[in-house]
């Protein structure tokens, strides 16, 4: 449940940040997208974790930068700039596998991340194994969302980010200059969905395939909303999505003659209906997606 | 500030502007809807940059680029809409951009220092309490002393008393009067007569951009400034009037109205229009007159009250309903209201029609008919256009007045709701307009007209009535009228206070 989970957690934790500061980037699918063939990349032919996982961040992070650069300097629109980043990500991930390993019979694949093995802590029957047995990146992603929550209504950076989300022209009264943070937050956006996407692969699947992450970055999005642009509540969000995945697996495996798609249907309903339940009382930064522009 | 210059695209705001402020005094810039007040204090803020002249603080110039450089040499504004952020506690706000602390928000520690600033200006605010709870009041008192607790000496207060209470605005009264005796200079944006009177030190009159009074409150007295505000020339341009026969009326009776936020926008306003004669409304915008003109025509709910349209009362009806019945309206938003931008002048001159012979025949639209009548509209009124095809939105301003005003009042009607239909217009085209406007009142129907610009209404009406912060006053008729008079009308001399 947890790994499944932790890729959108890590996305999650940085569009949250990215739409505090008032920018939407619906991208953030693309971006992962771009973030597990770097990830799997990198891994592959070098074997280094720490370069496979930051190179991904850095990926999306340039990738990010287009989105802050069209809708924070061009004031184009967030959904479409967004959507445009998710087609980049999309097709040239898809694209750079193919130039990269050609056409494999069976797919080369790279061994998971070894996960930590603390003595007697780890044995601690059930919940040994799920805190103290995961891998190191998995730590990194749950201690940032944690951070994140710390950052965003901590700190005094915090506080001045979420103004440039409710209002940048109070913002920019007050001596915060907004085109500045939210360019700051989008690529920080950028860089946690890369991971996010890194994760993916290295982690979870071991192999890469084409658009691998199905919907995972429009998941995060919509978790966003479920947890109110809460980083602890949408950490929830993200742990039940892990657990209401692995549950279709589950059950899947049961009822072999039913078409497996019919299960992976299930988490994609599950997120319409509690959006729908809780998105109409829901109020996020005033400025979301909303272009600033000086002395207007 | 020196010789201060700001034009728009088209517009001079202000035009060569001095105007010097002291410690320990209310200065208040009185001024006319577009006089050029609020635009003088926005370059003293840093919101605009002025073409030309210079602002000297201490007898030093300084460039104030960004309202931070103002709030750097102790000036400060408090603007109608508030900086505030509403999903904030009045103490985040206070900490929002704050420098030199550390990595971690010390709440505590800010407070503590807005308490006791809270004590030196004598205004209490919660500060743990979030911005949306507050009452207007509460959040200008915590915008007044975020300005002050950020070192400024100079406050300037944009309208502020334009959402208050009688009450809150007494209370606001005495707290500027308290930061004026502690070497403040307070400056207080206002059209309110008696909020001079009442608190000023100095006064400084803008009209259409320029000084036209600067002077101690000692030497100032009602008409004086109320001339200095409207100005006395009157206007030269006459039109020809016929006396039409009166056989019918619009008559408003009780009638009150909410305005968007759910205040009472129109109070109790009882009057008649009567066919064969012009009605003006005169009043400072936003007093009532567009909840007024949005009721009568029905675009807004009136809380009580009734319309009748000759003895029938429309009220109740649909706004398709009250145009078969012979209502007509000039909308103040000719291009949101008043046509579809994007359509061609054929579409546009059928709309207010559409459902109604020649324009539409057993459910279908006629075409050939709407062509025709873009056509008349086109070549009655001199609008400019490259043919009726045209997109509206090709149109200048005053073409696409002509236009509508052609429109509304070339089909058969009996009575037009008319509001500011000359606003923006150059001087033939608001020639023509009212000139129009007379020929439909001497054709027997009944004009009411809801315009900000007294000359206008002085020059075509046959009564005048003034709206002043939802109440009517009783109609002036032609051979009474007074600029003065109804200009002091405007500002409020003479209406029971709320």
């Amino acid at each position: 449940m947890l790994p499944r989970a932790l890729p959108i957690i890590a996305a999650a934790t940085g569009e949250l940040v990215d739409q505090s500061a008032g920018i939407l980037n619906l991208g953030v699918e693309g971006i992962m997208l771009i973030g597990t063939i770097v990830g799997f990349f990198t891994d592959f032919y070098t074997g280094s974790l720490l370069l496979a996982f930051l190179f991904a961040g850095v990926a999306g992070t340039l990738l990010a930068l287009l989105h802050a650069v069209a809708s924070i300097s061009l004031r184009a629109d967030q959904v479409v700039s967004g959507t445009a980043i998710w087609f980049i990500g999309w097709g040239l991930s898809g694209v750079a596998y193919r130039a990269l390993f050609g056409n494999y019979l069976v797919p080369p694949t790279i061994a998971a991340l070894p996960h930590l093995q603390l003595p007697v802590l780890t044995s601690i029957p059930i919940i040994g194994p799920i805190l103290f047995g995961q891998d190191p990146a998995a730590y990194f992603i749950l201690l940032m969302i944690v951070l994140t929550h710390y950052f965003l209504f901590h700190t005094q950076t915090g506080l001045n980010l979420r103004t440039v989300g409710e209002d940048p022209r109070t913002a920019e009264e007050m001596g915060v200059n907004p085109i500045r943070y939210r360019y700051a937050a989008t690529m920080f956006g950028g860089f946690m969905a890369g991971i996010g996407g890194a994760y993916l692969t290295i982690a979870v699947t071991g192999t890469f395939y084409y658009d691998l992450t199905a919907g995972l970055g429009f998941i995060a999005v919509a978790l966003i909303y479920f947890g109110k642009w809460k980083p602890l509540r949408t950490l929830v969000g993200c742990l039940v999505y892990g657990a209401v995945y692995v549950l279709f697996l589950t059950i899947q495996t049961h009822f072999l003659m039913i078409p497996y798609q019919f299960f992976a249907m299930w988490p994609y309903l599950a997120i319409v209906v509690i959006l729908a339940a809780v998105a109409a009382k829901s109020g996020g930064p005033a400025s979301l997606a909303k272009p600033y522009e000086k002395g207007a | 500030m020196k010789n201060i210059t700001k034009t728009f695209p088209g517009v001079v705001a202000d035009d060569q502007v001095n105007l010097d402020l002291f410690p320990n005094e209310i200065h208040v810039i009185m001024g006319e809807n577009g006089a050029g007040k609020s635009t003088l204090m926005s370059v003293l803020y840093g919101m605009y940059r002025p073409d030309d002249g210079d602002i000297l603080v201490d007898g030093k110039k300084v460039k104030i680029k960004t309202p931070i450089d103002a709030q750097a040499l102790g000036i400060g504004m408090v603007f109608q809409h508030f900086s505030l952020i509403e999903v904030f506690t009045v103490l985040e706000n206070f900490a929002i951009g704050r420098k030199g602390g550390k990595v971690k928000l010390n709440l505590p520690e800010l407070e503590a220092r807005i308490l006791a600033a809270e004590r030196e200006y004598g205004l209490s605010v919660d500060l743990k309490r979030k911005v949306r709870e507050l009452s207007i009041a509460e959040k200008q008192k915590a915008e007044i002393l975020k300005v002050l607790f950020m070192g400024a000496r100079v406050l300037i207060l944009d309208e502020p008393t334009s959402m208050l209470t009688p009450q809150e605005a007494s209370a606001l009264f005495k707290s500027l009067q308290s930061f004026k005796k502690e070497g403040k200079t307070v400056v207080l944006i206002t059209h309110k007569l008696y909020e001079i009177l009442e608190v000023a030190d100095r006064v400084t009159v803008l009209r259409k951009g320029r000084v036209v009074l600067e002077s101690a409150r000692e030497e100032v007295t009602p008409s004086i400034l109320t001339e200095a505000t409207m100005g006395r020339s009157l206007t030269a341009q006459e039109y020809p009037r016929e006396a039409a026969p009166s056989t019918g009326t619009l008559a408003i009776s009780r009638l009150s109205v909410k305005g968007d936020r759910g205040e009472t926008a129109v109070s109790s306003t009882t009057f008649d229009v009567h066919r064969g004669e012009i009605l003006g409304i005169a009043g400072i915008a936003g007093n009532g007159q567009r909840e007024l003109v949005e009721a009568i025509v029905g675009l807004r709910k009136s809380q009580s009250g009734r319309i009748q349209l000759e003895g029938e009362e429309i009220g109740g009806k649909a706004v398709r309903e009250r145009m078969r019945l012979g209502l007509r309206y000039v909308p103040e938003d000719r291009k949101g209201r008043g046509v579809a931008l994007n359509l061609p002048l054929t579409y546009n001159a059928l709309m207010r029609d559409h459902w109604s012979a020649p324009f539409e025949q057993k459910h279908i639209l006629n075409f050939g008919a709407a062509t025709k009548f873009a056509k008349e509209i086109i070549s009655e009124f001199g609008v400019v256009c490259s043919s009726e095809s045209a997109r509206a939105a090709s149109l200048s301003g005053g073409n696409l007045q002509k236009f509508i005003v052609g429109r509304e009042l070339l089909r058969p009607t009996r009575y037009v709701i008319a509001e500011n239909p000359t606003a923006g217009l150059d001087m033939a085209a608001t020639d023509y307009v009212r000139r129009t406007l007379v020929d439909h009142r001497n054709a027997g129907n009944g004009i009411l007209l809801v315009s900000g610009d007294l000359d206008e209404l002085i020059a075509v009406s046959d009564r005048i009535i003034v709206m002043y912060r939802g109440q009517t006053s009783l109609p002036v008729p032609r051979k009474e009228f007074d600029k003065l008079k109804i200009g002091e009308l405007m500002l409020g001399q003479g209406f029971q206070s709320l």
